[in-house]
């Protein structure tokens, strides 16, 4: 095993060690999950359920402040105590510690859609029987393109000593072309019943590839203690 | 040298001045008037000239944030700065005058189509990019911080693209223009192009100038050094 994935194992053994004996963030982003579904769904009413497209544009909201609200827990646990200015001063590359951090929020979030996703595809009657697979990849895709996005910027704001929103106010905009680009493809697939193209998914593995090594690229720059 | 720069930049502003006034004559009576549209099919003149100055902002923008990040110069934050203000003033105008259009094209003042939604998206992309560095106190980090969400802001823009094509479209892709009509277009870019390049110039020196009485603020050799009222003594 070489010393970076090495290094990379032990970082996010850290981070998921300190979630399991704290449990300070899954069970909060959890909880706010369910209740914007629950009020999405209790605003929009029956009526208005479109299916494919109001079931997705639920889960979106539930996902974007689920999520932004993960990183900067999760962040923050860096902060308390000199954690990062450790593994700062530690002898390892630092995309390696955005990678570890990256997956362990991956983790994290994942494990929030596994609750949120059921709740809100039940409360709004989505029917996924259609095309179970295409769904599961275009949210799988989208997840993994605005962790990526929300994990560089969470190491930036948590730096600035700023009040929450911040992170928000970033990550939302960044996140459009994920949430248009799988609004559409719901659609089509689930309203329209025409299967979605590769060259659709394209946008979103172009997301996520363009992300990934951006953030990796530019993380180094930003981690300071 | 002072007197120099300031006939220099009246000079300009005289030019583009009457660039706009031609720019106006053009419009009113040398184009036609179109015929499905009548006259408010006029404001495309304004429309057009601008999308394509807003895009050009913003790529002197991204490149700002690049040369900030690696050389850490504070003039490329400025320059960063004035190109995203610049870009969000004419991104504006931009989506103010595609909602007219759209308000006699389509009866309504906005429609979720393809390009609507990128110029909203894009305008929303650098007012939060505006807004994250003037949450920022600290000028280094508010740089940093600008320089990094400025660069993923414009990655963003070509996937932003992609994705709005994936919706239905209404939005005129081709345009039939009579030659007068063509003429007048292309005339305008000179003025919006012109106005653009001195708002950003003037926001740039603007500041260069902030900062450096900022920087003179926090070493000011007029403050005594040393000297407490409690102790009262010099050291």
């Amino acid at each position: 095993m070489t010393p970076a994935i090495r290094q990379f194992i032990t970082l996010i053994g850290k981070d998921l060690r300190i979630e399991a004996r704290s449990r300070q963030t899954l069970g909060l982003v959890v909880v706010l999950g369910l209740l914007i579904i629950v009020v999405l769904g209790l605003g929009l009413g029956v009526q208005n359920n479109v299916p494919g497209v109001s079931a997705t544009a639920v889960l979106w909201v539930a996902y974007l402040f689920s999520g932004v609200l993960c990183f900067e827990k999760t962040m923050a646990v860096e902060r308390s105590d000199g954690v990062l200015s450790g593994l700062l001063m530690a002898p390892m590359d630092r995309g390696v510690i955005y990678l570890a951090k990256l997956t362990s929020n991956l983790i994290l979030v994942f494990a929030v859609a596994m609750v949120v996703t059921p709740a809100g595809v039940l409360f709004f009657g989505f029917d996924l029987s259609a095309a179970p697979l295409t769904f599961a990849t275009i949210m799988g895709l989208s997840i993994i393109g605005f962790t990526s996005v929300g994990t560089l910027f969470s190491a930036i704001v948590s730096s600035t000593r700023l009040q929450g929103g911040l992170l928000a106010m970033m990550v939302f905009p960044i996140t459009l072309p994920l949430v248009i680009a799988s609004t559409q493809m719901m659609v089509q697939t689930f309203r329209d019943r025409n299967p979605v193209g590769v060259s659709s998914l394209g946008i979103l593995f172009a997301f996520d590839l363009i992300f990934l090594t951006a953030s990796w690229l530019v993380f180094e720059f930003v981690l300071e203690p | 040298m002072l007197r120099i720069n300031r006939t220099l930049a009246w000079g300009y502003w005289l030019i583009t001045a009457a660039a706009f006034e031609l720019g106006l004559f053009l419009i009113l009576d040398y184009a036609p008037v179109e015929k499905s549209m009548g006259l408010v099919q006029k404001n495309f003149y304004v429309h057009l000239p601008s999308a394509i100055c807003t895009f050009l902002a913003f790529l002197v923008n991204f490149v700002a944030c690049i040369g900030y990040l690696s050389t850490r110069k504070d003039w490329w934050d400025d320059l960063a700065d004035a190109t995203a203000r610049v870009g969000v003033l004419l991104c504006s105008v931009v989506l103010i005058t595609g909602m007219i259009w759209g308000k006699t094209a389509w009866g309504q003042w906005w429609t979720w189509s393809p390009r609507l939604t990128f110029s909203l998206v894009l305008w929303l992309l650098y007012v939060v990019y505006l807004m994250v560095r003037s949450s920022v106190e600290s000028g280094q980090r508010r740089a940093l911080l600008g320089a990094v969400y400025g660069i993923i802001a414009f990655l963003d823009v070509p996937l932003v693209w992609l994705s709005v094509k994936l919706m239905p479209d209404i939005h005129p892709t081709s345009i039939e223009l009579a030659p007068a009509m063509k003429v007048t277009l292309a005339y305008w870019f000179l003025p919006v192009t012109l106005l653009s390049l001195g708002l950003i110039v003037a926001r740039y020196r603007s500041n260069v100038r902030s900062r450096a009485v900022k920087h003179d603020a926090q070493v000011d050799p007029a403050q005594p050094v040393g000297f407490t009222l409690a102790g009262g003594k010099l050291s």
